[in-house]
């Protein structure tokens, strides 16, 4: 083929136009994406399956609200079966395939947390958020990604411990499951409890699922502790902890921190084996969603829940799981929207910034009032009492902010 | 009509690849695993090096159940001597002044040697006890290392619950600190442990391991002892999962407990009996089918379906039954392991247009 002016100009601006394309396509994807990996199926599959319903009504409100600086996102999401090994392979597979358009992630567990922590560097590092409340997330020296939509477990024990003493208490057992999730307040919540001079008198250790739960009821008793903090459990120990020390006439006040305050599992608990955990109390850094008088934010949800899970349990009512991965993708897109108006690239160093500079915000909601973000954490909270009667979890402190 | 392959020679017969076809798989796979550090993206390479250190981990497992013929449930634990070992021989080596530069070359065989002591240790159950009765012993001797690895009056050296985070490898100079770096250390070491396992089996002692899965009475009754034979089979097979162990610390930097429970000892056998236990390229076959199957079925279904999340939360449970079914199939139509299937479909190929496998 002769080579023409015509064909010289036509083949280079081909050229032009193939070598160009992914540039200008780098630069402004048609869509953002927010990867996830959570636990769909394993041992955390009920609240995986919970909260999946989450991200989307997320997409559908936050595209509706202008996506980030007018591009709309989408989230890919992947199961985990509660593997960390398994949630960093999906993470790799979401970096892999959705390359830069790939903005932030939302983890599954520490152990994913912690796996990944050390990755996150140069263009594998991304926004990072998780279900995580451990403590050794929140430093942003050391994973200066990665966020908590809320208070570590240490600040959950400084907010029941200052309520504690607020009460006129002076003594208290620790008794945490033997993980790494119920070991990690501890030794901070015994210096903590020796500054406002509140005694531990006793520290026990448990399996996680309860097992030989009559032996810890007598320790309890023979303790003499006025309150009992329970971490480090989601379901498990409550009917034998709670109800055998009821059924021993113990009048050790309970308290639990995050995982240990859903209404369902209360519910159910109080259905199947009787109302003893009225009066139990714990620390909640959101508001239930029923208290959404003052929350515009969860009024939106409501609204979106009605029409979108219509039929379903979901339809009135967000579980405190949902609602701190709505939360921790709140944060996220605040991040991203902040980023993307100050016109910065959304890179995870431009995102980690905008992240620390999170001040006085108003979350619509979710906390008491505006919240700053500090070591990459909200420390606030409020201690909530559980009514067998009412079914609800209804404050007994105000807001703390540790 | 071609009936078989002629050996003229004895070095002919005890060739371990001994058709052209074998030799053109094995070649192309190790051209494959040369390239794919340059070629590979971080997820395939990520997936490559799961699958490369399940393998060596497999191959020792292979080693005591499938040639030795003792049922083992405690591997993992010996995958987690191998990984403890390597940030604590780490941390103890640069208390003592040496070099970055050296200490993998201490600690990989460090973290074998102690996984092989404390491999004969687990063993000593199996001069007494057999099939399922071992397997609760080797399984109790898992539980008891995890236990004394979470335990807190150790947790200084081993982390405890929180877990340890994990040194990368610096051999003289090049310091292995991308996942692309590692998986060609663990591919090469992979090659490596496939290659010598193979070639105990050419030996005495490999013959003895399979003298004693197939009768142990008569096997000592020709001479071989028990006692010496059983605890060797092991302390190879422990020292192959330490060795697994060590590359899982360098690989990820960060090591938990809770990684090396039964799921992963139960997962090594699945992986072992998938692919076909008492051979060579079985723990290949099998640690694609564990590692890289559900792998492909996530990426499928996600190209398919799609990300979101109302789709995964119907896809993951759907996953997970593909895969249930896929091992059953497999199991169901061949129980000697998907390196038979490929053995017939090999020798078919060989023989082909005379006879089908």
């Amino acid at each position: 083929m002769n080579q023409t002016r015509r064909t010289f100009l036509a083949t280079g601006a081909a050229a032009t136009a193939a070598l160009g394309m992914p540039a200008i396509l780098r630069a402004q994807p048609s869509e953002y994406v927010i990867g996830a990996s959570l636990p769909l199926t394993g041992p955390f599959a009920t609240a995986g399956q919970l909260v999946a319903p989450v991200f989307t009504m997320a997409r559908q409100l936050i595209n509706d609200e202008g996506g980030i600086a007018g591009t709309p996102i989408r989230f890919v999401t992947e199961d985990s079966g509660y593997i960390p090994q398994n949630a960093l392979a999906n993470y790799q597979r979401a970096l892999a395939t959705e390359g830069d358009a790939l903005v932030a992630y939302f983890g599954d567990s520490t152990g994913f947390m912690k796996l990944v922590a050390p990755e996150l560097t140069g263009d594998q590092a991304r926004l990072m958020g998780s279900t995580s409340f451990a403590s050794e997330l929140a430093n942003p020296a050391t994973n200066p990604y990665q966020y908590l939509a809320g208070p570590t477990y240490q600040d959950q024990f400084d907010i029941l411990l200052q309520n504690i003493k607020d009460q006129g208490g002076s003594s208290v057992a620790f008794i945490f499951s033997n993980t790494e999730f119920g070991r990690d307040p501890i030794e901070h919540g015994k210096m903590r409890a020796e500054e406002l001079g509140i005694e531990v008198v006793l520290e026990e250790t448990t399996k996680a699922q309860g097992a030989d739960i009559p032996t810890h009821v007598t320790k309890l008793a023979q303790s003499g502790a006025e309150y009992a903090i329970l971490q480090g459990y989601v379901t498990g120990v409550w009917p034998q902890l709670i109800g055998g020390a009821r059924q021993f006439g113990l009048p050790t006040q309970f308290m639990g921190t995050f995982w240990g305050m859903e209404k369902l599992i209360a519910d159910r608990v109080t259905e199947e084996a009787g109302p003893f955990l009225d009066g139990y109390q714990g620390v909640m850094p959101y508001r239930y969603f029923y208290d959404r008088e003052d929350a515009p934010r969860y009024q939106t949800f409501a609204a979106m829940a009605s029409e979108m899970f219509a039929g379903t349990p979901l339809e009135n009512y967000m579980s405190t799981w949902a609602l701190q991965t709505m939360c921790a993708l709140d944060i996220a897109i605040k991040a991203l929207r902040d980023t993307a108006e100050a016109g910065q690239e959304l890179t995870a160093d431009n995102l980690s910034a905008a992240l620390s500079g999170i001040s006085d915000w108003d979350t619509g909601g979710f906390f008491g009032g505006p919240v700053t973000m500090e070591n990459n954490k909200i420390g606030t909270g409020r201690v909530y009492q559980y009514s067998a009667e009412s079914r609800l979890f209804t404050p007994t402190s105000d807001w703390f902010t540790v | 009509m071609i009936t078989g392959n002629l050996k003229a020679s004895y070095a002919a017969d005890e060739r371990v690849l001994d058709n052209g076809y074998k030799q053109g798989f094995v070649l192309a796979a190790a051209a494959l695993c040369a390239l794919m550090p340059f070629i590979a993206n971080d997820y395939i390479i990520l997936v490559a090096s799961q699958m490369g250190i399940m393998l060596i981990a497999v191959v020792g497992v292979n080693v005591v159940i499938g040639y030795t013929g003792l049922l083992s449930l405690g591997h993992a634990a010996f995958m987690a001597i191998g990984a403890y070992s390597v940030p604590i021989l780490h941390r103890a080596m640069a208390a003592a002044g040496l070099p970055d530069a050296i200490m993998p070359f201490i600690a990989i065989p460090g973290a074998i040697a102690l996984s092989a002591l404390v491999g004969i240790v687990v063993g000593l159950p199996s001069l007494r006890v057999k099939g399922l009765y071992l397997a609760v012993a080797t399984l109790s001797a898992n539980f008891i290392i995890i236990f004394l690895i979470e335990l807190e009056a150790l947790a200084p050296w081993t982390g405890g619950l929180v877990g340890l985070n994990t040194p990368d490898a610096n051999l003289l100079g090049w310091e292995l600190d991308t996942q692309r770096e590692m998986f060609a250390l663990i591919a090469a070491l992979a090659f490596v442990t496939i290659l010598a396992v193979q070639n105990l089996f050419r030996t005495r002692v490999g013959r003895a391991f399979i003298a004693i899965r197939e009768r142990d009475y008569s096997a000592e009754i020709l001479g071989i002892s028990l006692l010496r034979y059983k605890l060797m089979s092991f302390a190879i097979s422990a020292a192959c999962c330490g060795l697994a162990g060590a590359l899982f610390a360098y690989f990820y930097a960060r090591i938990l407990p809770e990684q090396f429970e039964l799921a992963l000892s139960l997962q090594l056998v699945a992986a072992l009996i998938v692919g076909g236990m008492g051979r060579t390229m079985g723990p290949v076959f099998g640690v694609i089918i564990i590692v890289m199957v559900p792998e492909i079925l996530k990426f499928t279904f996600g190209a398919i379906a799609g990300g979101a999340a109302e789709v995964a939360q119907l896809r993951a449970p759907i996953q997970e039954i593909i895969f249930g079914l896929l091992i059953i199939f497999f199991l169901l139509f061949e129980p000697m392991g998907i390196n038979h299937l490929v053995d017939r479909g090999l020798r078919a190929l060989n023989r082909w247009p005379f006879a089908r496998g």
